[in-house]
């Protein structure tokens, strides 16, 4: 049982402040939901949690232990991993030799190739020719070859196609059902809360909404006004 | 020329006349012939600073340049040239100046670091050829001959220091003109200089030009100064430690040249005298040289800010009075500001954008929104100049301007800014907007900075908080007064009230400045207040386009928003 | 004619060391992307701690493996540098450190050295390794050409072939999603600046005895193999050895002519304007700030 707690979180981006004052718990078993328009700070808010960017105040904890101030490369040895936006294959490289540069040992790729059997015929091509969808796949793959505990995914579903985001969103459920802590940041909300269990809605770096996800899934209207604004909302 | 521009001239003047007659007057002939040599150092550093230090680029060779100097003096005084030394210096100087434009050219447009490379391969060169020529009148031990009235130790010093004054002045002159703040913009980022208009490679080459000419000069007086020269005074190492000390000290402003100069030749003189190598001194510009730049600052930069400090404490002067109103728009056609037609990009195999038409017609304000990845930045890219390639056109006030560079459309009327702020912290806020926006009166500049609430003009923009250096974008572009400006997310890190305040000035920019706004945004309450029409873009392709009230409710939309249809996932 | 082939065979050395360079300047841009100035100097430091080692009297062989070792703690020591204030730094601050080191090795070079006091370089490799048409070819053109072209394979075959090779291609090309991937970023960097800074000493070992043999000549050697670098875009490692033995001969070439012999030393700044130039057809400026 992981538990990552993130209490009073700030993040800065060039010396604004893009995340403040959040806090979160997120523990095995659950995805956790992390939803809002663009530029709300999800994506600066999952950057501090790993290491990306340094983090102006607040405290992130690992089953106890705080790692607010570690390197990425020691908080991926405490067991977090982040899947960053943009699909950051290392285009250069096959597949294969992606999930080789994340795996701790051979069975990982194996285990790897299970999960997404539809990368095993790619292996040898250069990451940077896959499809989207594959990409995605593999960066996920990759990541799980490390063994994390806790998966941090950013913008999954981004510029793919529906059927595509249909098939990573079950693999992720199966994935948090064997154990896995996940943290989807998604701007398509609706999928995502399909397969959820706990939501966050971050709106100018805050938390605006946190509760479980079928609550906000059944309220379409607050969905609406948190990604368009208007209605309701200060003097539109 | 404001007045303000002058006090530091004057200060300089100042300086250079009371410590002229404190060194001639009081101090041994030894410290004169010293305090000589750290003249032409600090000539030679100015040289230097206004490359390296203002516009950015490593030059390795500015003591081959001083060779090319030294090496035309030498050759007017065995010829026996009228005009005398002062003229041969000047002569000396624009000798190197070809030089300067030959080396600079081509590493004009590629990576910096190439410059690096041609400039030291160039000492080398030079070096091998100054060994082989010798200097003129070397072997017969001819040498330069002074004018009668600088002749002794106290005269050269006066002279020496003529030039200095002479040169610092201009320069200080050139630093507040806008090629300056030019050479400042290149060397913080050349896409935004080029998207202000500037022409990034006669910006550098003027620096380039410049530069050798002022090295060529302190060649020239160190040929006065020895008399006779060898290779060794103009080797690919001597141009090293300049380079080492102008970076330690920041020589492209008057000061840190003369620190540089007085450091250069007070280090070789103490471990001389402590009898140890003289050549550590250059050790310990080596440290200095890493460590202002793992700071970020060198030692003028760091002077400068304290002495900044000082003054900043004083309160700070009121805002101009937003009586005076930006002057009339130029006369407006109902026509079209910008449109593109057909337009394509594809970055390897991936289309991001694919076949947009859209049109921003004179006087409206149009909102462009989309989710992550829709090719917003690809179009404002596209439209702006800075993509290699599209397919399709954009036409600015109904004529294509395909093929031009992005400064090019600039200056036709295309204006941009940034999804991070990229303005050159060395400038005050007035005058980054003289630079942006040509140059305007003082009273525009205050009237449009205060439209915005941006502070006084005479702020320097490192003080600036990041969410004002925005608005400052924002101010720029409009001041230029452009066909159309496309502003890409200008109120992301802004707060809700700041936000809705920022769309209601960005609704007024076609009435006050007569430019039309493609206005890039993911803040819905500020496309609401602001755009009278918007075009979603999803996928690279236009899914709907009208007014925000028709738009935002478009089942399309929303479900490029939403992901899916809302409801259909819903298990 | 056979003065011309003897001359051109004799810059096969210098050439062979300035490819070795050139593949080590393009092996630390492709992985740590830093254009090192330094480069020769750390080679110079090694060369110089086994020139003192064998006028002391030590074995030629001890004195050797002293100056390897001494060339790799060098490289290190400059690779620690690197890393631990510059790593997020822009290429061209990154390339203006290291010329202000270079001034500062080159400064603590020469006092330790005794300036331009004149040093017993031993031939590492002395004699002639065959005749060819009726000219010599020494060992040590041999040795520098054999060497550039072993390392630029063993470099290739270690990139493609092993993990840590992996890890650094995974590096080079998106820093931080390997580090996120638990890629140890920090200790490959200083592999790297390692490897490079031993190999480099090697090459100057050879290439010393033919050259003015103090401590700023050598370290300057950076010239021609950046150079050749560029060459090879600061990409091939092929054509970046072929380049650095091109640079070689023409050298070499240049010094049977009377008139032009002592205008060797323009020949790389030649060559960069070249390429330089070929490069500009069509290029637009650099855009990437």
């Amino acid at each position: 049982m992981t538990r990552l707690v993130v209490s009073g979180l700030r993040v800065d981006r060039a010396h604004l402040p893009v995340v403040r004052d959040v806090s979160l718990a997120v523990e095995s078993g659950r995805i956790s939901v992390l939803l809002g328009a663009n530029g709300a700070g999800k994506t600066t808010l999952l950057e501090g949690l790993s290491g990306v960017i340094p983090v102006a105040g607040g405290t992130i904890e690992i089953d106890g232990h705080d790692i607010h101030r570690a390197r990425p490369g020691a908080r991926v040895a405490a067991g977090l991993a982040h899947v960053e936006q943009g699909r950051t294959v290392f285009r250069q490289l096959t597949t294969d030799e992606n999930l080789r540069a994340g795996a701790c040992a051979a069975s990982d790729v194996a285990a790897a190739y299970e999960l997404f059997p539809e990368l095993l015929p790619r292996r040898d091509v250069p990451a940077g020719l896959l499809s989207g969808g594959e990409q995605q796949m593999l960066v996920i793959a990759r990541a799980l070859a490390g063994r994390p505990k806790i998966l941090l995914i950013d913008e999954m579903s981004a510029g793919l196609a529906p059927t595509i985001v249909r098939r990573l969103m079950a693999t992720v459920r199966r994935l948090a059902d064997q154990g896995l802590a996940v943290v989807l940041v998604e701007q398509f909300a609706v999928l995502a809360l399909g397969v959820g269990d706990r939501a966050y809605v971050l709106r100018r770096g805050e938390i605006v909404y946190d509760g479980a996800c079928a609550a906000l899934r059944d309220a379409p209207d607050m969905l609406h006004q948190l990604y368009l604004g208007g209605s309701g909302d200060g003097p539109a | 020329m404001k007045r303000a521009s002058l006090r530091p001239v004057l200060a300089i003047v100042v300086a250079a006349v009371v410590a002229g007659a404190i060194i001639t007057g009081l101090l041994p002939g030894y410290w004169t012939y010293l305090a000589t040599a750290v003249l032409i150092s600090a000539v030679a550093l100015q040289g230097i600073g206004l490359v390296a230090g203002r516009t950015g680029m490593i030059a390795l060779c500015q003591m081959s340049f001083a060779g090319v100097g030294a090496w035309t003096v030498g050759f007017l005084n065995v010829g026996g040239a009228p005009g005398g030394l002062a003229v041969w210096i000047v002569i000396g100087g624009l000798a190197a100046v070809p030089f300067g434009v030959a080396i600079g050219l081509p590493a004009l447009r590629l990576r910096g670091i190439n410059l690096a490379i041609v400039t030291l391969g160039f000492a080398t060169a030079f070096d091998a050829i100054l060994a082989t020529i010798t200097f003129p009148g070397q072997t017969r031990f001819i040498s330069v001959a002074r004018p009668a009235m600088f002749d002794g130790d106290g005269g050269y010093f006066v002279f020496a220091l003529l030039f200095y004054v002479a040169l610092a002045v201009a320069l200080e002159f050139l630093a507040r003109t806008r090629l300056g703040a030019i050479w400042l913009a290149v060397r913080h980022s050349e896409r935004a200089a080029a998207a202000h208009g500037i022409s990034i490679p006669r910006a550098k080459l003027s620096a380039f030009a410049i530069s050798a000419f002022i090295a060529g000069i302190s060649g020239g007086l160190l040929a006065g100064y020895l008399g006779t020269l060898v290779a060794d005074n103009f080797s690919m190492m001597q141009s090293l430690v300049l380079f080492a000390v102008s970076t330690m000290t920041g020589a492209q402003f008057a000061e840190g040249a003369l620190i540089g100069g007085i450091l250069a030749v007070a280090f070789p003189e103490i471990l001389r005298r402590l009898d140890l190598g003289q050549d550590i001194g250059n050790l310990l510009f080596a440290i200095g040289a890493t460590q202002a730049l793992s700071a970020g600052e060198a030692m003028s930069e760091t002077l400068r800010r304290k002495v900044r400090g000082f003054r900043g404490a004083r309160p700070a002067a009121p805002h101009p009075g937003v009586a005076i109103a930006p002057p009339a728009p130029p006369p407006r056609h109902q026509g079209v500001a910008l449109a593109t037609r057909e337009l394509g990009v594809r970055y390897g195999t991936v289309v991001a954008l694919h076949g947009v038409d859209l049109t921003v017609p004179e006087g409206a304000v149009v909102g462009l929104i989309g989710p992550n990845g829709a090719g917003k930045s690809t179009l404002i890219d596209a439209v702006a100049g800075f993509l290699h390639a599209y397919s399709g056109s954009v036409e600015l006030g109904g004529r294509a301007v395909d093929g031009q560079p992005a400064h090019v459309r600039a200056r036709n009327g295309v204006r941009r800014t940034w999804q991070t702020t990229r303005i050159a912290p060395e400038l005050t806020v007035g005058d980054y907007l003289r630079l942006a926006g040509g140059d305007l009166p003082e009273e525009q500049v205050g009237a449009i900075l205060s439209w915005i609430d941006c502070p006084h003009p005479d702020t320097p923009v490192a003080s600036v908080d990041a969410g004002t250096r925005r608005l400052l974008d924002v101010a720029g572009v409009v001041a230029a007064r452009p066909k159309v400006v496309l502003l890409d997310e200008p109120a992301a890190g802004q707060s809700y009230d700041e936000t809705l305040k920022l769309g209601r000035r960005i609704a007024e920019i076609p009435n006050l400045f007569g430019c039309a706004v493609l206005l890039v945004e993911h803040d819905m309450d500020l496309v609401r207040a602001a755009c009278s029409e918007i075009t979603v873009l999803d996928f690279g392709r236009v899914i709907a386009a009208g007014p925000p009230a028709v738009v935002l409710e478009d089942p399309r939309v929303r479900k490029a928003y939403l992901g899916i249809e809302e409801g259909s996932a819903a298990a | 004619m056979n003065a011309l082939l003897t001359s051109v065979v004799a810059g096969l050395t210098g050439g062979g060391a300035y490819g070795l360079l050139g593949v080590c300047a393009v092996f630390t841009y492709r992985l740590v992307a830093v254009v090192n100035f330094t480069a020769a100097a750390i080679g110079t430091t090694g060369t110089f701690v086994l020139v003192m080692l064998y006028e002391a009297g030590a074995p030629l062989w001890l004195a050797m493996a002293c100056g390897l070792v001494a060339g790799t703690v060098a490289g290190i020591a400059i690779g620690l540098v690197m890393t631990a204030w510059f790593a997020e730094s822009s290429a061209s601050t990154k390339a203006a450190v290291t010329v202000a080191l270079l001034v500062g090795i080159v400064a603590i070079g020469l006092r330790l050295t005794g300036g331009q006091h004149p040093h017993h370089f031993p031939d590492l490799f002395p004699g002639s390794a065959m005749r060819l048409a009726g000219v010599e070819l020494t060992f040590s053109s041999l040795l520098t050409i054999g060497l550039g072209v072993v390392f630029t394979v063993l470099a290739e075959t270690f990139l493609t072939r092993t993990r840590m090779g992996l890890h650094l291609r995974a590096l080079s090309e998106r820093p931080m999603a390997a580090e996120l991937i638990g890629v140890p970023v920090r200790r490959l960097a200083v592999l790297v600046w390692g490897i490079t800074g031993a190999v480099t000493t090697f090459s100057l070992m050879i290439i010393a005895p033919q050259r003015s043999p103090d401590f700023a000549s050598l370290s300057l050697l950076v010239v021609p193999a950046l150079a050749a670098a560029l060459i090879g875009l600061f990409r091939s490692f092929w054509i970046t050895l072929v380049g650095g033995i091109m640079i070689g001969v023409v050298e070499g070439t240049m010094s049977v002519f009377p008139g032009l012999s002592q205008y060797r030393g323009a020949v790389p700044f030649l060559i960069i304007l070249a390429v330089l130039l070929w490069l500009q057809r069509g290029a637009r400026w650099d855009e990437a700030r």
